[in-house]
Formats: C-alpha cells, sequence, structure tokens
C-alpha cells in the first residue's frame, strides 16, 4: 500500500507494525474501499495474519462485514487469521447478531 | 402531523420522504436524516444505533438488489398501536419504508440472506416482498420515546 486510500466517509492506512487502520465508516460506500484495502495489503505482505484496527470505526453494516468476513476467509485459507483490535460496540454487536464473532481474532475492545 | 397507517396509529412524526439515485453513499444521507428525526422524538442513542442500521440494510437490498432506478424512503415515528402493514406490534416504533424497482427479487441471495440477519437483530419487525415490479421493505425499529 503506498498511501492512504479514501472514501467520503473512510480513510485507511498501515500503522508501523503493519496493522490496517480503519477510520469512518465500513458501510455500503466503505465495505468496497475497505476490501480493495485488504487486497492490496495482503498481495503486498502474503500475511497469513491479518491485524485490523477498528478504534475509530464507530458505524459498520452487512456490507462492511463482508468485507472483513471475506478477509477472514482469505487468511484462514492461508492458515492464518484476521486480527481485529480495538473493537467497539457497534461492531461486536453486528458480529453477534450475525453470529459471525467466531471467524475472528478479537484481539482488544474499546468503549 | 403527517398521515397515519390505519385509525390505530398516532404517527407523532413523519413521514418524511426522500428519493434517492441508487448510490453507495447516499446510505450516509438516509442515516443521517433519520437519526436526526429519532433524535427529535427522543429516541434512545442504541435505538438510533439501531435505526442507523436498519436505514443501511433497507438501502443494501434496494441498491444491490436493485434494477439501478432511485430508491424512495419514507421515514415515521409513530405511537403506540398496530401498524396497517402488520409491521409493528403495541409499542412505539421508528419505521421505515423503501422500494425501488426491481423485476426478479432473490431472497436466497448469500447478501440479502446476511442483510436480513442484521434486520432480524435491530428491528422489533421487518418484511420484504416484490409488490408491482418494485423491492419494497419495511422495517420498525423499537423506540422507548413516549407518543
Amino acid at each position: 500500500m503506498t498511501g492512504p486510500m479514501n472514501d467520503d466517509s473512510l480513510t485507511i492506512d498501515l500503522d508501523d507494525g503493519g496493522a490496517i487502520v480503519v477510520h469512518g465508516d465500513i458501510d455500503m460506500a466503505g465495505g468496497p474501499v475497505l476490501e480493495a484495502a485488504i487486497l492490496q495489503h495482503e498481495s503486498d505482505a502474503d500475511r497469513g495474519q491479518l491485524v485490523i484496527d477498528l478504534e475509530d470505526v464507530s458505524f459498520i453494516d452487512s456490507s462492511g462485514l463482508r468485507s472483513l468476513l471475506g478477509a477472514s476467509r482469505r487468511a484462514r485459507g492461508r492458515g492464518g487469521d484476521v486480527v481485529l483490535r480495538s473493537v467497539g460496540p457497534e461492531v461486536a454487536r453486528l458480529l453477534e447478531i450475525t453470529g459471525t464473532t467466531s471467524q475472528f481474532v478479537i484481539a482488544s475492545h474499546r468503549g | 402531523m403527517g398521515d397515519a397507517t390505519s385509525t390505530d396509529t398516532t404517527t407523532v412524526i413523519g413521514p418524511v420522504r426522500l428519493s434517492v439515485p441508487p448510490e453507495p453513499s447516499m446510505s450516509r444521507v438516509a442515516r443521517l436524516a433519520s437519526s436526526g428525526m429519532a433524535s427529535l422524538v427522543g429516541c434512545t442513542v442504541d435505538e438510533i444505533e439501531d435505526l442507523k442500521i436498519a436505514v443501511s440494510e433497507v438501502l443494501i437490498a434496494l441498491i444491490e438488489h436493485g434494477d439501478g432506478g432511485r430508491v424512495d424512503l419514507e421515514f415515521e415515528f409513530v405511537g403506540r398501536g398496530a401498524s396497517a402493514d402488520g409491521a409493528l406490534d403495541d409499542r412505539p416504533a421508528f419505521v421505515v419504508r423503501g422500494s425501488s424497482p426491481v423485476e426478479h427479487l432473490d431472497l436466497s441471495h448469500p447478501d440479502l440472506l446476511l442483510c436480513r440477519t442484521v434486520l432480524d437483530g435491530v428491528c422489533a419487525a421487518h418484511a420484504i416482498e416484490l409488490v408491482d415490479g418494485a423491492a419494497c421493505i419495511v422495517a420498525s425499529v423499537a423506540c422507548s420515546a413516549t407518543d
């Protein structure tokens, strides 16, 4: 990833540890932006484990969740996991509603 | 005071109608409009969060599975009483109605199933059906505000 990826409501960058840091809403507009960033990161890094920081995410819907689930499926195919960091109550609730919490490693919660 | 859906239902605010192009960015616009209305009637923060998710899921269903036509949305806060569309029980609720032209609606599509699973989690009731060449969705989010 050469620089931040942007949508009107979503910004993505990498921290020093290689985690994908998401800022904004992971909705119908932001979900594809996140998915593109994840795919680019996967091809760049070829990592089994993918860390996504959600500290600055306060909204997610099913289209955003699909991006995360796709990343999880691919990571598991490589023998790894998607690690979600700083998971807020909004994201935790959607994972619970959809029964998909177990598809991820939850490293930490916030709020 | 807008149109009541039945003699048993008191509309406290609305309906407010939006007609939006089938663009993903409109989800945010619709969420802002609906959450603004919900805050006016005193819905709690958690109820507003549920409403925002419901609105977003309605738009996902209509935009991603529609035929590319405009999406008509209607927001309404109704007091206690049964709704004519059968979407409510006896509690006050915020009702979201959406429609968009579509010839065929695959209710078993995995993405639409996920969408409906989310609606199950945040709505008191919801329904989606194909009516006269349009996909029509009604989603009701319970709201503790009193009418």
